[in-house]
């Protein structure tokens, strides 16, 4: 390896962060607020895959790159780095989400029933130019929707029971593991030890949830489409709000520090396991924020990392290594940076065979 | 009103109310020692429903303060970066934890609760319509 030393690059480089401000317009908090409230989507990406649940500054990461995903992330784990870690939250639990959208393509009468909950998955995939034309936003043409009873918002505030325990209490998957409570602070961390394989389930997991989206779906749907070993169904489809639940460092008294966006996913497969085993195979993966895509594929993903053999590209190691959002776009993107010494080395070389006679 | 009630509706309700609202209390409660007012994260562990397993979903941005008055300590934290709302609701905290002013603290705190607890409901009727029953043919 040889660095080059650049000189005389500084008005240049101030020049071109002002065309990238003179393109994009200005940042304004303006800007980083339309941003969190418009495209909350997006921003959840962010967060997911920044690892970090902060709204305002996933927004203020998008605005400040133009909306370059990647860039966007690699701010927030650059500012989460900054960041001491003062406390562990109890863990989250699925029947204690407050629940938005549950949806399961595998049984049609789920306990609790289907909630559809805010989606476009129903909807025309048509662009409404009529909102250019007329200058009009959605929301301006938004009629108030019709006033419900408490009787039925009461059903909703129930717990929605997971499809999964009805699975169990009819004996078509593994029961569960007694486990002792386990110490929130004492578990397996991505962040702060490296990865080995075969992984902790508490790893694979903690990587999933902050893996890049398309590496997930690009793995995942290679599964999909026939390189994997199974062919599941969206078992349980989980958007909602979670608390996050701390301590009182004086009184011990938990309470909540606000609610925080998340979703998972719950794969199922028929066994092909071993005589007496029971018959579903699931497949789980969550991550911060609400975004559908990664959780199905990362399920599917989980899946077919715990079956034995398989295919390369569902491999564990493959897995998770080469969907680590900001490695893969780092070291992607690095090979912009001056390799002159290096391809200058290559030329010579070339030039040296071809006066001898060699090949390379 | 327990300490769980005034954390966890404090830390969700309108930040300007409740600086306003402590902002009246300072006087009484001086000497105020800020034991630790700053950002910081908290880890939030999930437990997976495959094998019950729990693992670390990603980290959450918080605001953290801890106080201590004659008598009392206060604590708060609450999502996002406003040091100044987590320092209103710690001196809250110390104060009904004092005794001052109970009745008034849980008046707010009640009244708090109330607004945040008609916006679910609201929200709560907008998801409860999109409820579906399926059918197969």
């Amino acid at each position: 390896m040889a660095y080059v030393a650049a000189r005389g690059g500084e008005q240049a480089i101030a020049a071109a962060e002002e065309l990238h401000t003179t393109l994009n317009g200005p940042l304004s908090a303006v800007l980083v607020q339309s941003i969190e409230r418009h495209l909350p989507y997006l921003v959840d990406r962010v967060m997911g895959e920044g690892s970090l649940y902060a709204p305002d500054l996933a927004a203020l990461a998008l605005a400040q790159t133009g909306g370059d995903l990647y860039e966007a992330v690699l701010l927030l784990r650059a500012y989460r780095s900054t960041q001491p870690r003062i406390t562990y939250a109890l863990p989250v639990r699925q029947s204690e989400l407050r629940t938005v959208r549950r949806i399961s393509a595998a049984f049609k009468d789920i306990p609790g029933g289907q909630i559809l909950g805010p989606s476009l998955d129903y909807s025309h995939r048509l662009l409404r130019l009529d909102v250019l034309d007329d200058a009009l936003s959605i929301e301006d043409r938004k009629e108030e929707p019709p006033a419900l009873s408490i009787e039925r918002c009461s059903m909703l505030n129930a717990p929605l029971p997971a499809v999964a325990d009805w699975q169990r209490e009819n004996g078509l998957l593994a029961p569960l593991p007694d486990r002792d409570p386990c110490d929130p602070s004492a578990l397996p961390d991505v962040t702060r030890e490296p990865i080995s394989f075969p992984a902790p389930r508490a790893h694979r997991l903690q990587s999933l949830a902050r893996a890049d989206t398309g590496g997930v779906l690009a793995l995942g749907y290679a599964s999909m489409r026939g390189y994997g070993m199974s062919h599941p169904t969206v078992n349980e489809l989980r958007l909602g709000y979670a608390e996050v639940t701390l301590r009182h460092p004086v009184t011990g008294v938990a309470f909540s520090a606000g609610r925080v966006r998340v979703s998972q996913a719950e794969i199922v497969d028929t066994g092909a396991g071993a005589p007496g085993d029971a018959p579903l195979r699931l497949g789980f993966t969550a991550t911060i924020g609400w975004n559908e895509v990664k959780t199905i594929a990362g399920a599917m993903l989980d899946l077919e990392m715990s079956a034995p053999n398989p295919h390369p590209a569902h491999q564990e190691e493959f897995v998770l290594y080469h969907t680590e959002p900001v490695e893969s776009s780092g070291f992607c993107i690095h090979y912009k940076l001056p390799h002159y010494v290096t391809f200058g080395s290559a030329l010579d070389n070339l030039r040296k065979a071809a006066k001898t006679g060699e090949t390379l | 009103m327990d300490q769980h009630l005034l954390l966890s509706t404090l830390a969700r309700a309108n930040a300007n109310a409740v600086k306003a609202f402590a902002e009246d209390f300072i006087p009484d409660l001086e000497p105020i020692t800020v034991v630790v007012n700053r950002t910081g994260l908290a880890m939030l562990p999930m437990e997976e429903t495959v094998s019950g397993e729990t693992f670390y979903l990603g980290e959450v941005l918080l605001s953290e303060a801890h106080v201590q008055i004659s008598g009392a300590e206060g604590y708060a934290a609450c999502l996002g970066r406003d040091l100044e709302q987590a320092l209103a609701i710690a001196l809250l905290d110390a104060a009904y934890a004092a005794g001052h002013n109970r009745a008034r603290i849980a008046a707010f705190v009640d009244s708090q609760a109330a607004a945040l607890d008609s916006a679910d409901a609201v929200f709560g009727q907008q998801v409860e319509q999109t409820r579906v029953e399926l059918e197969t043919f």
